[in-house]
C-alpha cells in the first residue's frame, strides 16, 4: 500500500505527461534535404524534426526532446527520448547530428589571458577549435553557472563559451579566470 | 551598383566566390546579394557565402568550384526564417512545406542574416534588394574601432574615452573642491606640526639634557611639545569632521544617482539582474565611496605628505643614514605587488558571498509562505547554511591573506629600524652625529615607516574599493535605458487613439514575440485582447506603456510615435491595472494617491468609492490611514485589486490598460471589480487583456493574438460566427469548463 502510494503520483503524471519515444514505437531516419524524419507507430510521420536536450548539463545524452514545425509555423513536440542509448546506433547518430546542429558551444580548455577595459573582459583562450579571442561585458548575467562547478560565458554577441569545470583548469588559468569571474 | 561590407555584398560577389558562382551559372550580378556565414553545418568554423542572384539561391565555399548547397530557384521557396538554435542560428527556407537549412552562422552574424532574411522576403515578393539597408553599419559594434557596444546603438566606451574608476571617483568630489582645498591646507599644516616634536626632542637632548645647560629651556620645549600636540589634535578634529561631511554628501548623492538610474532603467534590465544584488550595491558598495573620501583626505594624501616631509627631514639630518632607512622599501613594494595579485580576487568573492546572501534572504523572506506551505524549512536552512559557509570561507581567506601580509611587513620594517640602530649607534659612538640627532632620527623613522606601511596597505583598501566602484559604475553606465527624444513632443492631454503599425518586437531581439502586428484603436473604444499564454498579449501592453521599444514598426498614440513623447506625458496618459497589483508599504491613502500625491482627501475617497473600495476601507479602524504591510499584506486579493483600480482612477488617464485585472480573484470579488472597472473605463480608451472571455462580451472589438500575430479581429458576435475560429474555440472551451464547474 505504501509502495502504491509512493508510485502513484509518477504513474498518474506519466499518463498525462510527455509522450515517451521508445525504440519500439519510434523510427528516426534521414529524409528529404537530409532532414531528420521521425515516424511514430500509431501516429504520423514527422518531417523536418530536430532534437533538443532537456537537461543539457546534467544529462546531455538522456531526455532528448524531438520537435517539428507544424503547418502554422509553430514548434510542436513529438515526444521525449528518455535514453538515447536504447536506440539503434544509426538512429543515435542521426539524433546526435541533430543535437550538434542545435547546440554550438565552444569549450574553453585554457585561459591564456583576461584583461578588463571599458567594462569589457578581453579573453584569450584555447577551445576545441583552437586559440581565439573574444570580448564579453563584465557583468554578472554574462557568466552563468553551468552545472556544479562550471561556467558558461556569453560574449558580446551571445556566443557561448563553456568551462565545464573551472577547478579543472590549470592553476594559473584558474587564477586568471576567477580574478574576474569570481561569482 | 556594386557595394560591399566585410561580410556582405550587394551587386557584386567577392572574388573568391565570383569564379565558382560563374561556373554555377551566376553571370548577372545586378541586384545580387551575397552574405558570409562563419560556421559549417556540423558547427566547425568555416566560411561559406550565401549567394542570391538571378532568382536563384546557392551557397559556396571559397576556392571550391561547386556550390555546397543549391543552386535552387527562388520560386520553389515559399518562406524564409532565421532559426535560432543554442549559440548559433540557421537561415532556413521553406521548400515543399519543409524548412531546409541553407547556412549556419554564429550569433556574431545574427544581425547580418536578420537583414538578409528581410531582403530575401523582399525578393520573394518581387521587390528590389535595399542595398543601403543591408549594408548599413552594425548597431552592435563601434564603426570606428570595432569594439562591441554595451547595447544596441550605445556609445563606444573606448572612443568616448571613459575615465578610469579612480579618476571618475575623484570626479565625484568636484563639487566639494573648496572643502578638499581646506582639507589639503590643514593636512599640510598638520604634517609641518608632525615634524616639530622630533626637532624639539633633539634640542632637548643635545642642548639641555646631555650638557646639563639651559635648564630654563626645558619648560619652553615642553610647552612647545604640548602646543604642537594640542594643535594637531584640534586640526585632526576639523579634518575628520570635514572629510566625513564630504564623504557623507558624496555617498548621499551617489545613492540618489543610483536610485534615479535604477528607476530609469528599462524593465529588461530587471529581467537580467537580481533585486538582491542591486540592493547590495546601493546599500553597501556605495559606502566604499565614503571610505574613499576619508582615504583621500586622511589616508593616502596625508601619508604621501608625511613620507615626503619626513623623508626630506631625514636626508637633511644625515643622508647616509637616510639611505639605510630606504633599504626595506623594495621588499615592501614586492610584497605589495604580490598581495595585490593574490588578494585582489578574494575581495570579489567576499562581495559575491554578500550579494548571494542578500539574494537568498530576499527570496526566502518574500516567499516565506511558500516555504512553509511546502514544508521546505529544513532545505532552506541547509541552503542558507551553504551560503553562510561560502561567506565565511570567502571572508576567512581574505582575512588570512591580510593577517599574513601585515606582520610580514611589520617584520621588514623592524629590520630597517635595526639597521639604523647599528649604523646610527656607530656614528654616535664615533661622534659623527649627536645622540639628539639619532633620537630625532628614530622619532622620524616611525613617522616614515608608518605611512609607508599604511600606503602598502592602501593597495589592500584600493582593491576593495575598486571592485565596489566597478559594480556601482556598472549601474550608472548601463545603457539599458530607453532613449528619450531630444525634442520630445509635448502632449499635456491626449485623445487616446492607439495604433500599431507593423510592429516587430522580441525580448531577445533575434526572437520576435510580435511579428508584424498592426491594429488601430479609436479614442474611447473598449478593446479586448485574448490569446493563449505566450502569444504576445502582454507584449502589446508593454509596448504601449513603453516599457520596451519596438525592433520594427511603430506604436503611435494620437498619431505620435511613443518614442517621441516626453516620458511624463506618456505615463500620465496611461493607467495600468495589473493582474497582481503592487502596493507599497504605507497607508491605504498613500497607495491610492501614489500617482497623484497632491490629491485631496475627498478625491482619494471618491476614487476609492468609484473602485468599490471605499466600503471595505471604511470598515477598518484606521480607515484610509490603515498602514499596509509588504505588498498590501493584510488585504485580500480583491481588495488589493480595487485599491489599484482606485489608484488608476485618481490619475484620470485617457488610456486604461487592464492586464488580467480580475483573473486572480474569486467570483464575488470579480463582480465587485467588474463594477469598478465599468466606472473606470467610461470615456476612456481601454485595452483589456483577459482570459475570462465573458468580461469582454461588450468590447467594441476583440483582438485575438496568436503566435505574435493578430489572428482574428472583430466583435464578440463576429468572432463567434467564424468557423474554426480561435476565439470561437476558446469560448467553447470556457463554456464547457463553466458547465463542469456548475
Amino acid at each position: 500500500m505504501v509502495t502504491d502510494t509512493a508510485a502513484a503520483p509518477a504513474t498518474r503524471l506519466a499518463k498525462t505527461g510527455v509522450r515517451r519515444l521508445t525504440p519500439e514505437i519510434t523510427t528516426v531516419f534521414e529524409g528529404t534535404f537530409s532532414l531528420l524524419h521521425v515516424g511514430v507507430k500509431g501516429d504520423t510521420l514527422y518531417r523536418g524534426a530536430f532534437a533538443a536536450r532537456m537537461f543539457p548539463v546534467r544529462h546531455p545524452d538522456r531526455f532528448i526532446s524531438l520537435h517539428y514545425t507544424d503547418a502554422a509555423d509553430k514548434e510542436q513536440e513529438i515526444g521525449l527520448i528518455e535514453d538515447l542509448a536504447a536506440f539503434p546506433e544509426e538512429q543515435q547518430a542521426l539524433v546526435r547530428q541533430s543535437l550538434g546542429r542545435n547546440y554550438h558551444e565552444k569549450v574553453i580548455q585554457r585561459v591564456y589571458s583576461v584583461r578588463c577595459d571599458f567594462g569589457l573582459l578581453f579573453f584569450d583562450v584555447e577551445t576545441q577549435f583552437g586559440r581565439e579571442d573574444f570580448v564579453m561585458p563584465w557583468r554578472y548575467d554574462r557568466a552563468e553557472e553551468y552545472g556544479e562547478k562550471g561556467k558558461v560565458l556569453l560574449d558580446s554577441f551571445d556566443n557561448r563559451f563553456v568551462i565545464p569545470n573551472v577547478e579543472a583548469l590549470p592553476g594559473p588559468d584558474q587564477q586568471r579566470f576567477t580574478g574576474f569571474i569570481y561569482w | 551598383m556594386a557595394c560591399r561590407s566585410e561580410f556582405c555584398c550587394v551587386g557584386s560577389f567577392p572574388d573568391s566566390v565570383a569564379a565558382a558562382a560563374a561556373e554555377a551559372g551566376f553571370t548577372e550580378f545586378s541586384g545580387a546579394l551575397a552574405a558570409c556565414a562563419d560556421l559549417q553545418f556540423d558547427g566547425t568554423p568555416g566560411v561559406s557565402w550565401l549567394v542570391l542572384a538571378q532568382g536563384r539561391l546557392a551557397v559556396f565555399r571559397p576556392g571550391v568550384s561547386t556550390p555546397c548547397w543549391g543552386p535552387m530557384e527562388l520560386t520553389k521557396v515559399s518562406k524564409v526564417r532565421c532559426f535560432q538554435a543554442v549559440g548559433s542560428a540557421f537561415l532556413q527556407v521553406m521548400v515543399d512545406g519543409l524548412y531546409v537549412m541553407v547556412v549556419r552562422y554564429s550569433n556574431a552574424r545574427r544581425e547580418l542574416f536578420g537583414r538578409v532574411r528581410i531582403q530575401m522576403e523582399r525578393m520573394l515578393a518581387g521587390e528590389e534588394v535595399q542595398a543601403e539597408w543591408v549594408l548599413r553599419p552594425s548597431d552592435w559594434v563601434c564603426g570606428a574601432c570595432g569594439l562591441p557596444l554595451p547595447g544596441k546603438g550605445a556609445s563606444c566606451p573606448r572612443c568616448s574615452r571613459r575615465h578610469g574608476i579612480l579618476l571618475r571617483s575623484l570626479g565625484l568630489m568636484r563639487p566639494y573642491t573648496r572643502y578638499i582645498a581646506g582639507l589639503f591646507t590643514m593636512m599640510v599644516i598638520g604634517v609641518c606640526l608632525d615634524l616639530v616634536p622630533a626637532q624639539l626632542t633633539r634640542l632637548l637632548v643635545d642642548k639641555v639634557l646631555l650638557p646639563r645647560e639651559h635648564l630654563d629651556w626645558l619648560p619652553l620645549i615642553l610647552l612647545g611639545l604640548v602646543g604642537t600636540s594640542g594643535s594637531r589634535c584640534v586640526l585632526n578634529i576639523f579634518i575628520g569632521r570635514l572629510s566625513s561631511l564630504v564623504g557623507t554628501q558624496v555617498t548621499r548623492e551617489l545613492r540618489q544617482r543610483l536610485q534615479a538610474k535604477l528607476v530609469s532603467l528599462s524593465v529588461d534590465y530587471y529581467n537580467r539582474h537580481s533585486v538582491g544584488s542591486l540592493m547590495s550595491r546601493v546599500l553597501y558598495d556605495v559606502d566604499f565611496f565614503h571610505g574613499f573620501v576619508a582615504q583621500v583626505a586622511q589616508g593616502f594624501l596625508l601619508n604621501i605628505m608625511l613620507v615626503a616631509g619626513v623623508g626630506a627631514m631625514l636626508f637633511l639630518m644625515n643622508w647616509r643614514l637616510a639611505l639605510l632607512v630606504l633599504l626595506p622599501i623594495p621588499f615592501v613594494i614586492m610584497g605589495t605587488m604580490f598581495f595585490w595579485k593574490r588578494i585582489y580576487p578574494r575581495y570579489y568573492r567576499v562581495w559575491d558571498s554578500q550579494s548571494k546572501m542578500a539574494q537568498l534572504l530576499s527570496g526566502l523572506l518574500s516567499g516565506v509562505r511558500l516555504v512553509k506551505a511546502f514544508g521546505q524549512e529544513q532545505r532552506e536552512a541547509e541552503r542558507f547554511g551553504e551560503n553562510a559557509g561560502y561567506m565565511q570561507t570567502a571572508r576567512w581567506r581574505l582575512d588570512a591573506g591580510t593577517a599574513t601580509f601585515n606582520p610580514l611587513m611589520g617584520f621588514v620594517f623592524g629590520l630597517g629600524g635595526l639597521i639604523v640602530w647599528l649604523a646610527g649607534g656607530r656614528l654616535v659612538v664615533g661622534d659623527r652625529i649627536s645622540l639628539g640627532t639619532l633620537m630625532a632620527f628614530f622619532g622620524y623613522l616611525g613617522m616614515f615607516y608608518a605611512p609607508i606601511s599604511a600606503l602598502s596597505m592602501f593597495s589592500n583598501w584600493v582593491t576593495g574599493f575598486m571592485s565596489a566602484a566597478q559594480r556601482t559604475f556598472e549601474i550608472l553606465d548601463s545603457t539599458a535605458t530607453l532613449p528619450v527624444s531630444p525634442n520630445p513632443v509635448r502632449m499635456p492631454t491626449t485623445q487616446g487613439t492607439i495604433e500599431f503599425r507593423d510592429v516587430v518586437f522580441g525580448y531577445d531581439p533575434y526572437t520576435p514575440v510580435l511579428k508584424g502586428v498592426s491594429f488601430r484603436v479609436e479614442a474611447g473604444q473598449f478593446i479586448g485582447i485574448v490569446g493563449k499564454s505566450g502569444s504576445g498579449k502582454t507584449s502589446i501592453v508593454n509596448l504601449i506603456c513603453r516599457f520596451y521599444d519596438v525592433q520594427g514598426g511603430q506604436v503611435l498614440l494620437d498619431g505620435v510615435d511613443v518614442r517621441d513623447y516626453a516620458p511624463e506625458d506618456l505615463h500620465r496618459s496611461i493607467g495600468l491595472v495589473l493582474q497582481d497589483p503592487f502596493l507599497f508599504r504605507g497607508t491605504i491613502a498613500d497607495n491610492v494617491a501614489y500617482g497623484r500625491p497632491a490629491a485631496e482627501a475627498l478625491e482619494i475617497m471618491d476614487a476609492a468609492r468609484a473602485a468599490n473600495a471605499h466600503d471595505f476601507i471604511a470598515r477598518r479602524a484606521s480607515a484610509y490611514d490603515t498602514k499596509l504591510g509588504e505588498n498590501g499584506a493584510g488585504l485580500s486579493g480583491g481588495e488589493r485589486q480595487r485599491i489599484s483600480i482606485a489608484r488608476a482612477l485618481l490619475c484620470d488617464p485617457r488610456i486604461l490598460i487592464l492586464d488580467e485585472a480580475t483573473s486572480s480573484v474569486d467570483t464575488e470579488s470579480e463582480q465587485e471589480i467588474q463594477r469598478a472597472l465599468a466606472q473606470l473605463c467610461r470615456g476612456r480608451t481601454t485595452l483589456a487583456v483577459a482570459h475570462r472571455l465573458s468580461t469582454l462580451k461588450n468590447a467594441d472589438r476583440i483582438l485575438v493574438v496568436d503566435e505574435g500575430r493578430i489572428a482574428e479581429c472583430g466583435t464578440h458576435d463576429e468572432l463567434l460566427a467564424l468557423e474554426n475560429g480561435i476565439y470561437r474555440n476558446l469560448v467553447r472551451i470556457q463554456t464547457e469548463l463553466t458547465r463542469l464547474e456548475v
